[in-house]
């Protein structure tokens, strides 16, 4: 049946979790594609046999003509199919963008096709320009602040560092008072946890 | 830290809105605009000279604060400022968090649309047209490259149709909850063809669609909750 392969692609995005990305099937992905090849051939080789016919296609509506129309349809619906499954992906691909800095966790990285790792780094590049043009960084403060300070574990050595209003040895399972706004950047990287309660 | 004038949202309507407008901060101000930002569907008027002002004041808010510690003011005291700083920042970033996110979303439509592209900040251009250059060359490599001829358009279905038929528009027939600042008569919230005009009073709360009150949101009448 036409269209189905790019019907089950467009499938296996939704079946995922929302904001999580199944590993790029490049196998039914290509397997689209030749269909499309396919449909063009068949597409081209009826409109030859009807301009050899010398019927005007806007008139006649034969066989060939209905035949035409449905490889025409076959062929956008795969295209629309192709895109749905590309531009989706590459939706959740930007929102990445906005919380994980310029290198993917492997896990990530391995589900990603080629073309979805460039478009991953030159977004990325683009939101910080962004930031730096305007000097200021919208990556933290995702949620509204209730404290300035937050309570925290620190999960891995950090070390000395100097934070916007003390400097603090973070040391492993160290737990501490710091500003929401210095934290962030660790918690998102995993390094620390917010203790809450 | 003069309270705001903003004559983009409130309108030149009458002299009784002028108590309000000078109680009204610019913290209320960027407040609001970043509600209407959040519920509506597209994108709204960047406020530019908001945007300024509450980035000057908060650098002042810092100083001051920095001030306080150097002069051993009372704990309390400092920390409410911070908060405050906070909760400013968190407005601001929030609210050009949602305008970057509605640009990548929306960015051929945005893009095509003149009304909407001179309603983003000029870093807002610059970040939507490295934005479309971007989706396109991925979208290009990755499967426009890979279709026959005629079917290679990233806005187009195939060369035959005649729109864009293939670019992400806002839904601006979706629903909003919105509260309506003045009394506002007659509206026509229905497009079904009955005359069924609404009349709102300051303060009412209605759900509608973005689409039938989209000017009365754009010119400051109405705020979206």
């Amino acid at each position: 049946m036409y269209g189905r392969k790019a019907y089950q692609l467009v499938k296996e995005f939704t079946n995922s979790e929302s904001g999580q990305l199944t590993g790029f099937n490049d196998d039914l992905f290509a397997q689209v594609i030749e269909d499309c090849k396919e449909h063009v051939l068949k597409l081209q080789s009826l409109l030859r046999k009807m301009q050899e016919e010398g019927s005007d296609n806007q008139t006649t509506k034969n066989a060939d003509h209905f035949g035409a129309l449905m490889h025409h349809l076959a062929l956008v619906r795969n295209k629309r199919c192709l895109m749905a499954y590309m531009y989706n992906r590459a939706e959740v691909v930007q929102n990445l963008g906005w919380t994980v800095d310029l290198v993917l966790p492997v896990e990530i990285e391995e589900k990603l096709s080629v073309s979805e790792k460039e478009y991953f780094k030159s977004h990325s590049k683009t939101l910080k320009s962004y930031m730096s043009d305007l000097d200021i960084d919208l990556a933290v403060d995702m949620v509204p602040p209730k404290d300035p300070y937050i309570k925290v574990r620190v999960l891995e050595e950090i070390g000395n560092v100097v934070l916007s209003d003390q400097s603090a040895n973070l040391t492993r399972f160290a737990i501490l008072f710091l500003r929401r706004t210095d934290a962030e950047q660790y918690i998102s990287q995993g390094k620390m946890e917010e203790l809450t309660g | 830290m003069e309270s705001g004038s903003d004559k983009g949202t409130v309108g030149s309507s009458a002299m009784d809105d002028y108590e309000t407008l000078i109680s009204t901060t610019d913290a209320d101000l960027l407040k609001r605009s970043w509600r209407n930002e959040k519920a509506s569907p597209e994108i709204l008027q960047f406020e530019s000279s908001l945007v300024q002002r509450s980035r000057e004041q908060i650098q002042l808010m810092e100083e001051t604060v920095e001030e306080f510690m150097n002069n051993g003011e009372d704990p309390l005291t400092v920390s409410l400022y911070q908060m405050d700083i906070d909760r400013t920042m968190f407005l601001l970033r929030s609210y050009l968090r949602i305008r970057l996110q509605k640009i990548e979303k929306f960015m051929f439509h945005i893009q095509k649309t003149a009304q909407l592209w001179t309603r983003l900040s000029r870093q807002e251009q610059k970040f939507a047209k490295r934005s479309i250059e971007d989706m396109k060359q991925h979208l290009d490599e990755s499967v426009l490259s890979k279709l026959p001829d005629r079917y290679k358009s990233h806005l187009k279905q195939s060369v035959i149709s005649e729109e864009d038929d293939m670019v992400m528009e806002p839904k601006l027939d979706a629903f909003v909850i919105c509260r309506s600042r003045k009394f506002l008569g007659g509206l026509p919230v229905d497009d079904s063809g009955e005359e069924n005009p609404l009349d709102m009073y300051a303060g009412d709360i209605y759900a509608l669609r973005y689409k039938s009150i989209k000017p009365l949101v754009e010119s400051g009448q109405l705020d979206l909750v």
